[in-house]
């Protein structure tokens, strides 16, 4: 297996003779092949190839990745972005922003993969890239508002307010709902998504959000009932 | 069953609703919901709670995620690729060239470091030496330093500055000219105006806390400004800043804008009875918009463009000045500065700017020369035409009569500098 080396990038020591001698593109061609760069190009790959990644399994593929293969790392993203887009949408609710927040992940995951030790599973180890990634984002947001004196939170409880005050036949619980996640603060917001959103168990969020399983359980439980509390008129109506 | 606190009962029904409790507690929960309506109800909102939350719309798959990806890796690639000018695979051994370099750079450091020390506190004492004997010899210096309140009130409503007040020299500014602004230096300026305290005006106007604070800070910014409008340097140079004129007008202006239409005709009274050059009209507009008139007085003057008079020509011309830099050395070498200022002003005062050669640049052809006035020098800068509708509003130049009296052009200075209004640029 490659020894990550100090200094030398994100790819290990295999790929150290090919950089310097000219641009190469991200996705270097398999071994045995000199075709011109591709980057997105299938036809560039050996066909072969392609098929026998698209089946491996994880583990397998941050194998093959950690030999020295860069196109595994290809397939680990089709497999996961969607989830991970997912997640960040539940905790932002912003279409715009979570493109970028998303390649952000997947990038900060590609530097650490050479470091990857197969002590959790490659999507929880995702999962947790990803939560960090939100939380500095949510903290940079709280950082921006506090220099530009706007409180946001309260623009979204406005928001979720006056929505909850439109007829009922009129509104979207969907929408009700994102907006009242949005009114937590982040732990409890992330816990809750990763449990009903991505149905996670709560051993895998403790393990995502690096904390107690005891922790987990209370967050959690505190999440619903800030919801609860939130969504209030929207729960008397679905009981009633 | 024993009462729970809500918080542990809102635990144990939402681990409940995730069908994770033992079987033993979910007995004990099932029992308890049983007899009690309301946890019945709350598991009820939790289901659905968690049902919505299940239900949560996903976002369309993202095909062209993986292509965007792979770009931006390629770019972030290329830029660090483009920082390390060499192949990278040079990068360990240029590390250990450079660790042995500073070492050896250390070594030599720290054995000579009394001459190391020695060199580079010469060197900045030396630099420091020059940069200060260029401000207090060499350039340029304000001619007033620390405008208090009181001169900054006479110059707001009188557009007069005292440089001297044993021999009543003055400096004084106005609009009246059609085209431009007038400065002059002289010492029988002031007529008839006598000095209006500041006592006096709170006394004559009765500005409410907040009103006193706003003005009290209008002044404030008017002595800024005007000890950064007029400078003087080397061989009895002097330079003012063009737009000076324009000052006094403003903060007439702005007094009265914060005023209440009552107060204001107060206001006016006392301008009047000190023939003041700018009258106050009796408006009733309210005094909302002071805040924006506030903020049009600029601390430094707006263009780096500078009348500047020596003993022998005159001059429009461009000067970089380092304001803050120039307060800052003013505030340290606060007696060297004045010790120049009062030199200045005596060379001022012994006429020396009334020697103007014939051949002046820009002079008017009706230029006569007379002793009433140290100088005056005329500037023909087109109003700009924002602020002159500004302040019509509430602002007019008072009709004065003594400069209406033939023959006062005649016992003064006066040079011109024309200002192309086509072009812009004074010509030549």
């Amino acid at each position: 297996m490659a020894i990550p080396m100090p200094g030398n990038g994100w790819e290990g020591e295999h790929n150290r003779f090919r950089i310097g001698v000219r641009a190469r593109s991200f996705v270097p061609s398999t071994p045995g092949t000199n075709e011109p760069d591709s980057m997105t190009n299938d036809q560039a790959l050996p066909r072969q190839t392609t098929e026998v990644l698209r089946k491996m399994d994880d583990e397998a593929l941050i194998i093959a990745f950690q030999n020295g293969d860069l196109d595994a790392y290809r397939f680990l993203v089709e497999r996961y972005q969607e989830r991970i887009r997912n997640l960040l949408y539940s905790i932002f609710h912003d279409r715009d922003y979570i493109d970028d927040l998303a390649q952000e992940v997947f990038i900060k995951a590609y530097q650490a993969l050479p470091r990857f030790r197969f002590e959790a599973s490659f999507y929880t180890w995702l999962y947790r890239i990803a939560v960090n990634k939100s939380r500095d984002e949510l903290r940079k947001k709280k950082a921006r508002r506090f220099f530009s004196f706007q409180t946001l939170d309260e623009g979204v409880e406005k928001e979720l307010n006056t929505r909850l005050s439109v007829q009922p036949e009129n509104r979207d619980s969907n929408e009700l709902v994102a907006l009242g996640l949005q009114t937590l603060p982040e732990k409890f917001r992330t816990a809750v998504v990763l449990k009903d959103i991505d149905g996670l168990s709560y051993e895998e969020i403790a393990d995502v959000m690096q904390c107690e399983l005891g922790t987990v359980k209370s967050r959690i439980s505190r999440a619903r009932a800030m919801l609860r509390k939130a969504l209030k008129p929207l729960m008397e109506e679905v009981h009633s | 069953m024993k009462k729970m606190n809500t918080q542990k009962l809102d635990a144990l029904l939402s681990q409940y609703v995730d069908g994770v409790l033992s079987e033993s507690e979910a007995q004990r929960v099932e029992t308890m919901l049983a007899e009690d309506a309301s946890a019945r109800q709350q598991v009820e909102e939790l289901k659905s709670l968690k049902g919505l939350l299940g239900t949560q719309p996903k976002l369309n798959p993202d095909i062209g995620f993986w292509t965007r990806l792979s770009v931006t890796m390629q770019e972030q690639k290329q830029e660090e690729m483009n920082l390390l000018p060499f192949p990278r695979k040079y990068l360990p051994a240029l590390s250990v060239m450079v660790t042995a370099v500073a070492i050896v750079a250390g070594t030599v450091i720290i054995q000579n470091r009394m001459q190391v020390a020695q060199f580079f506190s010469e060197k900045s004492l030396a630099v420091r030496s020059v940069y200060e004997n260029k401000i207090l010899q060499g350039s340029l210096l304000p001619l007033f330093s620390k405008v208090d309140k009181e001169s900054a009130l006479q110059f707001s409503l009188f557009g007069t500055l005292m440089l001297d007040n044993k021999t009543e020299t003055a400096l004084h500014v106005d609009e009246q000219s059609e085209k431009g602004y007038r400065i002059e230096v002289g010492n029988n300026l002031k007529r008839n105006t006598t000095r209006v305290t500041f006592d006096r005006f709170v006394a004559e106007v009765k500005p409410s806390e907040k009103q006193r604070k706003i003005i009290d800070s209008l002044l404030e910014l008017t002595g800024r400004r005007i000890e950064s409008s007029v400078l003087i340097g080397e061989n009895n140079t002097m330079a003012i800043a063009p737009d000076l004129p324009k000052l006094n007008r403003l903060m007439v202006t702005n007094i009265a804008s914060c005023l209440e239409p009552l107060q204001r005709v107060n206001f006016e009274r006392l301008l009047e009875a000190h023939d003041a050059p700018y009258t106050v009209m009796a408006s009733h507009a309210s005094a909302e918009k002071t805040q924006t008139y506030c903020q049009s007085i600029p601390k430094y003057p707006q263009s780096d463009r500078f009348v500047i008079i020596t003993p022998d020509t005159m001059m429009y011309s461009r000067i970089h000045v380092d304001f803050d830099s120039l307060r800052w050395q003013m505030e340290k070498n606060f007696v060297n500065a004045a010790f120049r200022r009062e030199a200045m002003l005596k060379k001022i005062m012994a006429r020396h700017f009334q020697r103007l050669p014939s051949n002046l640049p820009f002079q008017s052809p009706e230029q006569i020369f007379n002793g009433g006035e140290f100088f005056s020098v005329e500037i023909n800068v087109p109003h700009d035409e924002d602020t002159q509708q500004q302040m019509h509003a509430v602002v007019q130049p008072r009709i004065q009569k003594h400069i209406l009296l033939p023959g006062r052009s005649n016992r003064s200075t006066r040079m011109q500098i024309w200002k192309d209004t086509a072009s812009g640029d004074p010509l030549p």
